[in-house]
């Protein structure tokens, strides 16, 4: 028997598919506030941009090139997903695991230097936004790494395969966020 | 990669990716050349591009049915709705018959470990004059651009009958907790959070000096 989150079709979409859209459509609101709100905030205050200068461009540029990467391989596991190889899925998984692991251990590095510099989430409002936006969204890295173990080891015993296009699907969203957050963080000074 | 069956060709993911870096490249060489409209452009322009690509040959948003764009496009028009409905608020600094408060206090600066703020740095006479001068007034008679609209109208520091019932005491009383806090209008903010010890007897003292 085939499970109803791929045969289910009365929108015209896999139901796995679905949901992972809606989550999305909800996540960007949620992202899109904070971003949003921050956006005003640089614009209206102009000393904002010499609190950003204290902002390293190149770990947030190491860890666009982590997350691009963990997207490829997020999205060559579904491919071999689609062809049925859940062992190869299962280790493509894993590899985009490891890219989450060390975008969260780059990130700790920094947020560590950063705060023994006196730049804490209350020195002032640009590093609260700052810690805030970064902080939801490597939570959401965090979050994808948990969800991927799962899929990944069940798409080794190739079951629930379509669960990897979907998680990627979420993956390759978190990737997004991270695009935006990188030149409004680190590049506009 | 379009030799096994499926319902669409897909896009070359390692060519994709590939672009994703140079983009990448771009974006991080922008700033170099130190001309700020070719960094916003490196900076958002190629940030748009690469969230296209990863729309488009990742989350092959493309062949997802129709509603699925189209409820993406809302909740992103969502975005763009609420920039316009806030900004005013957020980013209008002064107007008629209201006062922003917490755009007239600058934010303390961070206290870096190699740096520690020097405390010679704290000028009373300037602070008054950037802070309390909106209502108060440049030579604090009250008189401050921000005074005609306050309900309640600042405190006359260059009249003796105001200095009958006061002291430096008292002062330093109002400067750290606010006017409410002795009765007068909450208006008056509490600036205990924002001025040390040092800083508040120094912005007394020039209070007092205005004293006739």
């Amino acid at each position: 028997m085939r499970p109803i989150a791929t045969t289910r079709t009365a929108a015209g979409l896999p139901t796995s598919r679905l949901a992972v859209w809606w989550v999305i459509v909800s996540e960007i609101v949620i992202f899109g506030g904070v971003l949003v709100s921050y956006l005003m905030h640089r614009l209206g205050h102009s000393e904002w941009s010499d609190y950003a200068a204290n902002t390293n461009m190149w770990f947030g540029a190491f860890n666009t090139l982590v997350l691009l990467s963990s997207s490829l391989s997020a999205v060559l596991a579904h491919q071999a997903a689609s062809k049925g190889d859940g062992q190869l899925a299962c280790k493509l998984l894993w590899l985009t695991i490891l890219g989450a692991l060390l975008f969260l251990l780059v990130k700790s590095v920094e947020w560590t230097m950063e705060i023994s510099h006196g730049f804490t989430i209350t020195a002032n409002a640009f590093w609260s936004f700052y810690y805030t936006a970064a902080g939801l969204h490597a939570f959401h890295v965090l979050a994808g790494a948990v969800i991927m173990i799962f899929v990944a080891n069940a798409a080794a015993r190739g079951e629930e395969l379509q669960r990897v296009e979907a998680v990627g699907i979420y993956w390759h969203f978190v990737d997004i966020v991270w695009i935006f957050l990188f030149p409004l963080l680190y590049i506009a000074k | 990669m379009s030799d096994h069956a499926n319902e669409h060709e897909h896009p070359n993911y390692v060519k994709t990716w590939g672009w994703l870096v140079v983009l990448l490249m771009i974006s991080v060489a922008g700033p170099m050349l130190g001309i700020k409209v070719v960094t916003l452009i490196t900076a958002f322009g190629i940030a748009l591009v690469k969230a296209l690509l990863v729309a488009r040959n990742f989350m092959h948003v493309n062949v997802e049915p129709k509603f699925i764009g189209a409820v993406l496009v809302t909740t992103l028009s969502l975005m763009v709705l609420m920039f316009f409905l806030v900004a005013p608020d957020v980013m209008k600094h002064e107007g008629q018959r209201w006062i922003n408060l917490s755009a007239a206090v600058p934010a303390p600066a961070p206290e870096t470990a190699e740096e520690p703020p020097p405390e010679a740095l704290f000028d009373a006479e300037a602070t008054f004059q950037t802070i309390c001068a909106s209502c108060h007034g440049q030579s604090g008679k009250g008189d401050g651009i921000a005074a005609a609209a306050l309900p309640v109208k600042p405190a006359n520091f260059a009249s003796p009958e105001f200095w009958e019932t006061r002291d430096r005491e008292s002062v330093l009383k109002v400067i750290r907790e606010g006017g409410a806090a002795v009765g007068k209008d909450p208006l008056m903010a509490a600036y205990g959070g924002i001025y040390d010890e040092q800083q508040t007897e120094a912005l007394a003292d020039y209070v007092l000096s205005l004293k006739p």
